[in-house]
């Protein structure tokens, strides 16, 4: 018997079940076999329970509003969700489990105004390359610590951004350092990732509005699962845009 | 403006993937009559037309009728609390940053922002996982001698994820929809022919298509394939 038509294949990669006489050669074909797998990779990709459609609905907290109406600019209300508060109310907990060291998260508003200003530089340049680099900033640190370094954003010529980071930190053990984007009054901030001492590039999410995030902060945080920002801060800087 | 605030709210509209409008788009016999314009409730047609042309009403009326469908989403991922209202929050100001993008002739607005919480979803899974072998790797090179070892990579299965996601975006309609009703509504392909009134052997062909081109893409050769 001839191999399975292509759609047939195609189906199969679908966990549709075939014809019986193309299950049947299916079933002893390596060749067609192959060709389903090959296809099933995107399908075992994204075909899974978390991705499906919207199932039972939650209502979001109102801080999930007051966080999209800050970011936007937005002012227009949804229905039945408080109005936005004036900024000073509307900080979110910082969850600052770790007071060892360092400065707290929640006096940013306090610390960046001295840190601004001091140390921050902004060039733009011509391309070399295709990459451009648009603003670079210096990262100082926080009262007694000994991090510092230099964070630069780049625009590529494909229009993707980065930002590429120099920390000069001692190394830790039980901890790490990791890279974040925050707002000026600390309400919302982006997880860039986890940095080392050393020079890192780390990719800016496409529709990132820098201006909202121009906060370039490294904070110290424990190895304990939880992805939200320690509240520990050990450098940081403030991008000109 | 505060009418429209009081106004009793539409029913809750369900998000489907279905594309019926956009299959008789080319003829633009159905667009409703544009009565509810100014009216106290504007349809969600309506609502997607005016938040694709930056009205800020309408950012805030999309939340009103889909937030709920949005954050269950995010809810059924990740469980209440930070994560999940991250995912909801990130959607919402992505797909009004991006609006440009947002076409109300080719999807239903409510399925387009659940196309972008899928990113948002894939987006946080990549980044537990990157933070994952990250620190993993910090604390294993901090105990043993550094050796120069390359740095982590993203699970494939997770890159996979991401770049499927991408490419579903590339897609025009309507092959979009025909294979989000497969991936994500798990119907069968003589369903989808049902759901959208196109004849078997198109769905069928659609299917072939979307998969090869979603298996050159993840086998890297086709990461500019015209959408
Ligand atoms: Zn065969």
């Amino acid at each position: 018997m001839p191999h399975c038509p292509p759609e047939q294949l195609a189906l199969a990669a679908l966990h549709e079940p075939l014809p019986d006489d193309d299950a049947r050669h299916l079933a002893d074909c390596a060749v067609c076999r192959t060709e389903v797998d090959s296809l099933r990779r995107a399908v075992d990709a994204v075909a899974v329970p978390e991705l499906a459609e919207p199932g039972p609905t939650a209502t979001p907290p109102a801080s999930v509003w007051a966080g999209i109406a800050a970011a936007t600019g937005v002012t227009a209300v949804p229905e039945g969700v408080p109005a936005a508060q004036p900024a000073t109310a509307q900080v979110l907990p910082l969850r600052s489990r770790s007071r060892r060291r360092g400065v707290l998260l929640v006096a940013a508003a306090v610390v960046t105004g001295a840190v601004a200003g001091a140390g921050v530089t902004a060039l733009v340049r011509g391309g070399d390359d295709d990459t451009r680099q648009l603003t670079t900033v210096a990262l100082d640190p926080l009262t007694d610590e000994r991090a510092s370094g230099r964070a630069e954003v780049v625009v590529r010529g494909d229009g993707s951004r980065a930002l590429e980071v120099q920390l000069d930190a001692p190394a830790l053990d039980d901890e790490y350092y990791e890279l974040w984007l925050i707002e000026p009054d600390v309400v919302d901030m982006v997880p860039l990732g986890v940095l080392r001492p050393g020079s890192q590039t780390f990719e800016l999410p496409a529709g990132l509005e820098l201006a909202e995030y121009p906060l370039v902060d490294v904070s110290v945080e424990p190895l304990d699962g939880d992805p939200t920002h320690s509240g520990v801060s050990i450098a940081r800087g403030q991008l000109d845009s | 403006m505060s009418e429209l605030l009081v106004a009793p709210p539409s029913p809750p509209s369900s998000v489907r993937v279905v594309f019926e409008d956009s299959v008789a788009a080319g003829s633009g016999a159905r667009e409703p009559a544009d009565t509810a314009f100014g009216d106290l409730a504007p349809d969600d047609a309506e609502v997607g037309r005016r938040f694709a042309a930056g009205d800020e009403q309408a950012l805030a009326w999309a939340y009103q009728r889909w937030a709920g469908q949005v954050h269950g989403m995010a809810v059924r991922a990740f469980g209440p609390g930070p994560d999940a209202e991250d995912v909801t929050q990130q959607t919402f100001i992505a797909a009004w940053t991006g609006r440009a993008r947002f076409r109300p002739g080719e999807s239903p607005l409510p399925a387009w922002l659940v196309g972008i919480c899928r990113h948002k979803i894939a987006d946080t899974w990549a980044r537990r996982d990157r933070q994952r072998r990250e620190a993993e790797a910090a604390l294993s090179q901090a105990q043993a001698t550094p050796t120069g070892t390359p740095g982590p990579s993203v699970d494939s299965v997770v890159a996979d994820r991401m770049l499927v996601l991408d490419e579903l975006d590339r897609l025009g309609q309507p092959q979009r929809g025909i294979i989000e009703l497969a991936f994500f509504a798990d119907l069968t392909h003589s369903q989808i022919a049902e759901r959208t009134g196109l004849p078997l052997g198109t769905v069928k062909s659609h299917i072939r298509r979307t998969l090869e081109r979603l298996r050159s893409r993840l086998e890297g050769d086709g990461a500019a394939l015209p959408a």
